[in-house]
């Protein structure tokens, strides 16, 4: 049945490539120096574009990486628990789960590796 | 597989979305000078009505300008990748009940996964890379540091988000969105009175706190003001989309107000009630069941415009954060938030079940 959404996709995907397309035909085109370079407010560019950026972003997509794991392991543990209501090993895993969960959280706010601004 | 039927749901699903967004920019536009006492466009057409569609006429016959610095295949595909992945989670959405023709149910949406809401999230969940296409491949400073923002601004907000739908299927018992909304179409059922005063069992009545947390996402997630981070104009010029020009650029806008349709839609599922009719309009169903779908389609679709004028009368009312304040809100704020919500949750359902 994965026809219809790659069907969808398709038909998705289109619609911006037929709009650049016809923009193509229906613009005009200028060429000049100037005007094709980089803009940095109006000033001579410097440098390249991909230098060093803060650690801060690199630090936020791995934390993003640990806690969005963990968030999905508690899905198929959400469908289970709905199977077995009341169970009490599946409540006290969940709980053991949430403390580790919660160490990792309290660990990484007491580390400053957040802090963006003194 | 009717290829006939899919066509005709894919052409729906995708062109009432795309056919609403002029309308959206105009109410946005008007809105914005109801809000700041002012008028708005009122001269193209009647009411300004047909400023939109000038605008994306103007857009299409500009110059397509590709800059000496840009990475070219990437550039080019960077706005059709952002639609995409924009429109992608709609076929996920339905737009109304499932309807029932001499016995055979149809599924109002194009695609139906086994995985439920999950399925749903991680189509939504691709965001981030169409902005950080464009921001890497126009190989400029003021692109990447808005794309990197952007990313990073999208993935924390995620997080709390996705920890707020766990809790909701533990409330609704399960994972299938059209089983969610008819979990959502019963009274509100409350210890020691049974119905409080005819409320419907709504998302936003049984986890008022993940309402809230899923709201403040919401806007985080489709970059629009307070989060608007992305294209702070006084600190990184235009973001992600500063080397776009016509309609390059027109193709990054609509893929953001399909980014605030889309995710309208989930909040209305989710937390509004869904495509249930709302109440007091029960009868109407009663009366003409054969236009039943009809009838949810629209009160589904009410929810959807309200929630877009929230985000056009939030836009135009709050300032925008700063960078760090962003941060500390997504990470020390909405995710304990979360957190606290879910094992909440979970104690009091365990409660229940157990005793």
């Amino acid at each position: 049945m994965m026809a219809e959404f790659f069907i969808f996709a398709l038909v998705a995907f289109s619609i911006g490539a037929v709009l650049i397309g016809i923009s193509q035909l229906l613009g005009r085109k200028f060429k000049g120096i100037r005007k094709n370079d980089i803009y940095e407010s109006g000033m001579d560019p410097k440098g390249e574009a991909l230098r060093r950026y803060d650690i801060k972003f690199y630090l936020t997509a791995i934390l993003f990486l640990i806690f969005d794991v963990e968030i999905v392991f508690l899905y198929p543990w959400a469908i289970y628990y709905l199977e077995n209501k009341g169970s009490t090993f599946l409540m006290a895993e969940f709980l053991f789960f949430m403390a580790i969960l919660l160490v990792a959280f309290f660990f990484f706010l007491f580390s400053n590796s957040l802090k963006w601004e003194e | 597989m009717n290829i006939l039927l899919v066509l005709l749901k894919t052409a729906l699903v995708i062109g009432i979305p795309l056919g609403i967004i002029p309308l959206i920019l105009h109410v946005e536009r008007r809105g914005a000078g109801f809000i700041q006492r002012r008028l708005g466009p009122n001269r193209v057409g009647p009411f300004g009505l047909l400023q939109p569609l000038a605008d994306v006429f103007k857009f299409l016959f500009k110059e397509d300008v590709l800059p000496s610095h840009v990475r070219p295949v990437y550039y080019y595909l960077a706005p059709m990748i952002s639609l995409l992945f924009a429109i992608l989670p709609l076929a996920g959405i339905p737009l109304c009940g499932k309807i029932d023709i001499d016995g055979t149910l149809f599924r109002p949406e194009v695609f139906h996964s086994d995985l439920g809401i999950l399925f749903i999230f991680a189509l939504t969940a691709l965001g981030p890379y169409g902005i950080l296409l464009a921001g890497w491949s126009s190989n400029n400073k003021f692109t990447v540091l808005g794309a990197i923002r952007a990313c990073a601004q999208m993935i924390s907000y995620e997080l709390a988000m996705t920890l707020t739908v766990i809790s909701l299927i533990l409330v609704y018992g399960s994972s299938d969105i059209h089983a969610m909304i008819a979990s959502q179409g019963q009274l509100l059922q409350i210890p020691f009175i049974s119905s409080f005063l005819g409320l419907p069992a709504w998302g936003i009545f049984l986890q008022p706190i993940g309402a809230l947390v899923f709201l403040v996402g919401i806007f985080a997630e489709s970059n629009r003001l307070p989060f608007d981070l992305a294209e702070g104009e006084s600190e990184i010029v235009a973001g992600y989309h500063l080397e776009y020009s016509s309609i390059k650029f027109a193709i990054f806008f609509m893929a953001e107000y399909v980014h605030v349709i889309v995710l309208s839609a989930l909040y209305t599922h989710l937390f509004l009630g869904g495509y249930n009719l709302l109440p007091g309009a029960d009868f109407l169903a009663e009366q003409w069941p054969l236009l039943t779908p009809f009838f949810e389609f629209v009160c589904f679709f009410s929810k959807v415009a309200f929630l877009i004028w929230l985000f056009v009368w939030v836009r135009w009312s709050l300032p925008r954060f700063r960078y760090d304040q962003l941060m500390d809100l997504g990470w020390k704020r909405l995710l304990p938030l979360a957190l606290g919500n879910l094992i909440v949750t979970t104690a009091i359902l365990f409660w229940k079940h157990s005793s």
